[in-house]
C-alpha cells in the first residue's frame, strides 16, 4: 500500500525540463511523465530493477547552489537511479547516443541476427531499438557463438540460447511474479544462460508469460512456432473465458483462425499476465470438431438441417412444455445468452427447471451463503487483495483454480508482506510463501474450521449471537483439532493469531463438491463472521460466467428441479425434453452413471455447444453456437466484474450467437419485436436484474465495471453447521 | 503556276518518299509476336519465381517479409518447420504455402527488395493472361524454379 511518506515529491529536470516526481521513483519511470522513453531491455515495470543490460544509460548531473548543473563524467543506468531533489537527467546527448550504439553493438556481437526466421521478428525490442539507436553495420566478422537452438524447456516454451541477451527478465519473472523459481542463470560471463534446474521441465503454470517478457526471441512459444509473423496477424482485444478470473487478452487471428493469445494490460484484473491455461488453452477454437451447422436426428443418425427445421422440432417439444421440459447450462455462455435463455424457459416454456450448477451439493435459495448468513458471496475485488494484511486460502490449490488471483495474493506477500494462510489437504503452490500452512486430512474441513473459529471467538469476542456457536465449537480445542485434522496445534494457533485482526477469505465454489460441502461452506462463513471479516468473505465461482449465471438467476424457479433433479427426471421420465447449453453432463456431473441414464432415457435432447461433446451422440437436435470470440457479449467474472467482448472473427459455418437463437425462438412463439443486438439484450437485462444497469454497453469500456451491491448491508448471521469430521478422516493417520 | 506546283507539292512528296526509301534499308522493329519475341530489358519485372540453391534446396525461408513489404497485400505465406526427414530449405523454417494473387500484384518488386535470401525474384516472363480468376492465384508449386538438372543429391 502506498503511504504518505512515499508520496513525497521531488523536483528533477529531464533534458532541462522540470518535473515533479515521487521521491525514490526510478528515473526510467520518471522520464515517461514528460512523454520521453529511455530504451530498456532488462528493466520491467513490474519487477525489481537489476541494471543488467546497460541500455538505459543517461547522463546525470546535480544542480549546484549557484543554479548551474554539474554533470557526472560517466553515465548511469536510469533503471537503478532513484529520483532525488535537484537531479538533472539528460537522455539525448552526443555521449549517450554513442553509449547506446556501443551497448547495442556488444549485444549484437553474440546475437545470431536470424530475424527473418525468428518468431519475435517484427515485434522484437532488440530489433526495434537497434533500428532506432544501433549501428547499421557490424564490425564483428568472426564466427559467432553456437549454442542450443529451439530447445524445449517445456511443452509450451522453447529456448534459443544464441538469441539470449542475458537480461534476466524470465528468471526474475519466475522468482518475483509467479514465484515458482523454475528458471535460473547457469554459468557466468558469455556462457551465462537461463535454464531450468537439472533434469526438470519448466512446469510453471505461468510459463507463457516468460515468452512475452523476453525482449528478444530467446524464449518462444512452441504452439506459435512459425505459424505467422506479427504483421500477418490481426490483433483484437478479448477476454479469456477459460476460468472465472476473466483476464484481458489480445486475440491474434489470421484468416478467421485464432493464432495466439497474449496478455492485455488490465490493472484491475490480470495486470498484464496470463496463465498457461488461458494462453495455450484456446486451440479448441480451431478444432475440426467444431459444430458448424444445425443437425437433426433421423433414426439412428444425425443429418444436417437448416435453422428453420431445427426451430420447428424444438418448438414442437418445448413450447408449453411446463414442468416436463428442463434446461442445464454450463458457466460459459455470455450474460446476454443466459438472460434470454432464462426468459425463454421461465416465460415462454413456463418451466421452472433450470440450473447451471454441477456440484454435489446444490444449495437452495435459503441455504446459500447469502440466504443463510445475510452476506454476499463475493466481496473483494481481485486488485483489493493486494492490500490485505491477511489472506486465508481454503480448500484447494489457488494457483490451479484461480491463477490470476493467486498472482495477486503472491504480490501482496512479495510487496506488502501479507500473511497468507493456506489450508488445503494437499501441497499447493502457495505453500512456499505461506505464513502458515494447515495441511488437514481430507474430510476434516469442518473440524479444522471449528478449531479456528473457537480460537478466533476467544480473541475477537463481541460477535452478536455467538453463544450457540461458541458451544458448538467448544470441543475443538487446538489439541483436539490436531487429533481430528492432523494440523499441529501450534500451526493452528499461529494461523489464528494472524487472522485475528481480520482476514480476506478466498475459497471457491468447488467446496460444494465435498461430501459435507454445505456444512463446510457454513463453517467457513462462520469463521469469517467471527473475525468480523464478513465484508472480505469470498466464495468464488470457477467458470467464466458462473457468477453471471448466479446473478441472472439461472437457477431452479419455484418448485423447479435442480441439476440432480433434472437428470433424475430425465431418467425416470418426469422430464421429457432436456436442453443442454454449452455443457456436457458426462464431464461435469459428479455421478457419471446418472448422467448416462438420463441422456439415454430422455425423449428429446437438445445439445447446443461449440464443439462435439460426449452428450452430442445422444442428441435429437444439435445447435452450433459461437465461441466467445465470435459474438458480442459480456461476461461476469468471479469478482462480479462485467467485461465486454466484441466479435473478433466470424462464426464458424452456420453457427449463430446463442442469444440470437433464443430471440428467434421467442419471435416464433410471440411475434413480439426481438432484440437485434447484444447491446439491446443488455438493456433488457438491466431492467430485469437491476445490478446490471451499470453495465450497459455505453459505459462498459476499458477495465469493465464491478456490479454494485444489492440492498443495504445486512447484519451477518451465524449459522450452526455440523462440525464433525467425515467418517474415516480420523483413521487416516 | 507550274513552278509553284513543283516546289510546293511534288518536291515535298518526292522528298518524303526518299526518306521512306532510305528507311526501307534499315532493320524492321516490329516482331511477329507469338512466333517471335523481343529481348526484354535487363531490369524488367514480370512473373515472380521462387529460386533454389544449386543443391536444389529452396531459398525461401517463409519469413513473410515479402508479404509485409507488399503494397498490394497480394502475398500469403504460411511457414512450417523443416525436419531432417523433410527438408525444403536450409535452416529451421520453410514456406509451406506461398501464394501470390497476380490480379492484385502491381509488379513493383518490393518483395524482391525485402527478401533476405534472394528467394523471390521478378523475371522476364510476361505472358500472364489467363481465362479464370482462380488461375491467377499462383501457388508455391507454380512459382518454384524447376529442380536443377544437375542433381548431385
Amino acid at each position: 500500500m502506498q503511504t504518505a511518506t512515499e508520496q513525497e515529491l521531488v523536483t528533477i529536470t529531464v533534458n532541462d525540463q522540470e518535473v515533479r516526481v515521487p521521491k525514490g521513483e526510478m528515473i526510467v519511470e520518471s522520464v515517461k511523465r514528460i512523454g520521453l522513453d529511455v530504451p530498456i531491455f532488462c528493466y520491467h515495470p513490474r519487477m525489481k530493477p537489476v541494471g543488467m543490460c546497460r541500455m538505459c544509460l543517461v547522463d546525470v548531473g546535480m544542480k549546484q547552489k549557484d543554479g548551474s548543473v554539474r554533470v557526472m563524467p560517466k553515465p548511469q543506468t536510469a533503471c537503478t537511479l532513484p529520483a532525488t531533489e535537484g537531479l538533472a537527467i539528460y537522455t539525448d546527448t552526443e555521449q549517450i547516443r554513442k553509449d547506446r550504439k556501443g551497448i547495442l553493438e556488444f549485444l549484437l556481437v553474440n546475437h545470431p541476427l536470424d530475424c527473418p526466421v525468428c518468431d519475435r521478428g517484427g515485434e522484437c525490442p532488440l530489433q526495434n531499438l537497434t533500428l532506432i539507436y544501433g549501428p547499421s553495420t557490424t564490425r564483428f566478422v568472426e564466427e559467432k557463438r553456437h549454442l542450443l537452438k529451439a530447445f524445449p524447456l517445456s511443452k509450451y516454451v522453447q529456448l534459443d540460447l544464441e538469441r539470449c541477451i542475458q537480461c534476466g527478465r524470465c528468471v526474475r519473472f519466475t522468482e518475483e511474479i509467479s514465484g515458482d523459481g523454475q528458471l535460473a542463470f547457469l554459468f557466468r560471463g558469455a556462457l551465462m544462460q537461463p535454464q531450468t534446474y537439472e533434469l526438470t521441465d519448466f512446469t510453471s503454470r505461468f510459463s507463457g508469460n516468460t515468452i512475452e517478457v523476453c525482449p528478444v526471441g530467446a524464449l518462444t512459444s512452441a504452439e506459435y512456432r512459425f505459424r505467422a509473423r506479427p504483421w500477418d496477424l490481426e490483433t483484437s482485444p478479448a477476454i479469456c473465458t477459460e476460468c472465472s478470473n476473466g483476464c484481458s487478452t489480445w486475440f491474434d487471428h489470421r484468416v478467421g483462425e485464432m493464432i495466439r493469445i497474449n496478455g492485455r494490460t488490465n490493472e484491475a484484473v490480470n495486470e498484464e499476465w496470463t496463465c498457461d491455461k488461458g494462453k495455450f488453452g484456446h486451440n479448441y477454437l480451431n478444432s475440426p470438431k467444431r459444430l458448424t451447422t444445425p443437425l437433426v436426428r433421423d433414426g439412428e443418425s444425425l443429418r444436417e438441417a437448416g435453422w428453420a427445421e431445427a426451430y420447428e422440432r424444438i418448438l414442437a417439444v418445448f413450447k408449453g412444455g411446463g414442468g416436463a421440459v428442463a434446461g442445464l447450462s454450463g458457466g460459459r455462455p455470455s450474460n446476454e445468452s443466459l438472460f434470454l435463455w432464462k426468459r425463454l424457459f421461465t416465460e415462454r416454456f413456463e418451466s421452472p427447471n433450470l440450473d447451471h450448477r454441477w456440484h454435489v451439493h446444490l444449495p437452495g435459495a435459503g441455504e446459500t451463503v447469502a440466504g443463510r448468513h445475510g452476506i454476499r458471496e463475493v466481496n473483494t475485488p481481485i486488485a483489493a487483495f493486494e492490500g490485505m494484511p491477511a489472506i486465508f486460502f481454503f480448500g484447494g490449490d489457488p494457483a490451479a483454480e484461480q491463477p490470476i488471483l493467486y498472482l495477486r495474493v503472491r504480490k501482496a506477500w512479495f510487496r506488502n508482506e501479507a500473511k497468507v494462510i493456506v489450508a488445503a489437504p494437499e501441497p499447493t503452490e502457495a505453500d512456499n510463501f505461506a505464513y502458515c500452512v494447515l495441511r488437514y486430512r481430507p474430510g476434516s474441513e469442518a473440524a479444522l474450521l471449528g478449531g479456528l473459529t473457537r480460537l478466533l471467538l476467544e480473541k475477537a469476542g463481541g460477535v452478536a449471537g455467538a453463544d450457540e456457536l461458541r458451544q458448538a465449537v467448544a470441543r475443538f480445542t487446538p489439541e483436539e483439532t490436531e487429533v481430528v485434522t492432523g494440523v499441529a496445534s501450534g500451526a493452528l494457533r499461529r494461523a489464528a493469531e494472524a487472522m485475528a485482526e481480520g482476514f480476506a477469505t478466498a475459497a471457491s465454489r468447488t467446496l460444494y463438491n465435498l461430501p459435507n460441502g454445505a456444512d463446510v461452506v457454513t463453517a467457513l462463513t462462520n469463521l469469517a463472521i467471527s473475525a468480523k471479516s464478513a465484508d472480505r468473505f469470498n466464495l468464488f465461482a470457477t467458470e467464466a460466467n458462473e457468477q453471471g449465471a448466479l446473478e441472472i438467476g439461472v437457477l431452479p424457479g419455484a418448485g423447479g428441479l435442480d441439476t440432480r433433479g433434472i437428470l433424475e427426471g430425465c431418467r425416470d421420465g418426469g422430464v421429457r425434453a432436456l436442453w443442454l447449453l454449452q455443457c456436457d453432463p458426462f464431464e461435469r456431473f459428479p455421478n457419471r452413471e446418472l448422467a448416462r441414464q438420463a441422456l439415454e432415457n430422455v425423449e428429446f435432447l437438445l445439445v447446443q455447444d461449440i464443439i462435439e461433446t460426449e452428450s452430442f451422440h445422444h442428441a435429437s437436435v444439435v445447435l452450433p453456437c459461437c465461441a466467445f470470440s465470435e459474438d458480442d457479449g459480456s461476461y461476469t467474472n468471479m469478482e462480479r466484474r462485467v467485461q465486454r467482448v466484441r466479435r473478433v472473427v466470424a462464426p464458424k459455418g452456420h453457427a449463430k450467437p446463442s442469444w440470437k437463437v433464443f430471440s428467434e425462438l421467442e419471435l416464433r412463439m410471440t411475434g413480439e419485436t426481438p432484440p437485434f443486438s447484444a447491446k439491446e439484450v443488455m438493456g433488457m437485462l438491466g431492467s430485469a436484474a437491476p445490478q446490471y444497469q451499470v453495465s450497459a454497453y455505453d459505459h462498459l469500456e476499458g477495465e469493465g465495471v464491478i456490479l454494485p451491491a444489492e440492498g443495504g448491508a445486512a447484519e451477518p448471521r451465524l449459522a450452526l453447521p455440523d462440525y464433525d469430521a467425515m467418517e474415516g478422516s480420523r483413521e487416516l493417520v | 503556276m507550274i513552278k509553284e506546283i513543283w516546289s510546293d507539292v511534288v518536291k515535298p512528296i518526292l522528298a518524303g518518299l526518299a526518306v521512306t526509301a532510305r528507311r526501307l534499308k534499315r532493320d524492321k522493329s516490329t516482331v511477329f509476336y507469338p512466333e517471335e519475341q523481343r529481348e526484354q530489358y535487363p531490369r524488367t519485372r514480370w512473373r515472380h519465381v521462387l529460386t533454389r540453391y544449386e543443391n536444389g534446396l529452396e531459398k525461401c525461408i517463409g519469413c513473410s517479409l515479402c508479404a509485409g513489404a507488399c503494397p498490394a497485400r497480394c502475398i500469403y505465406v504460411e511457414s512450417a518447420e523443416n525436419t531432417d526427414e523433410e527438408r525444403y530449405s536450409p535452416g529451421e523454417r520453410y514456406a509451406k504455402r506461398y501464394e501470390i494473387n497476380m490480379l492484385r500484384c502491381i509488379f513493383c518488386g518490393l518483395c524482391e527488395e525485402a527478401c533476405p535470401t534472394g528467394a523471390i525474384v521478378l523475371r522476364k516472363d510476361f505472358e500472364l493472361a489467363d481465362y479464370h480468376r482462380d488461375d491467377f492465384i499462383y501457388t508455391r508449386e507454380m512459382l518454384l524454379e524447376k529442380m536443377p538438372v544437375k542433381s548431385d543429391r
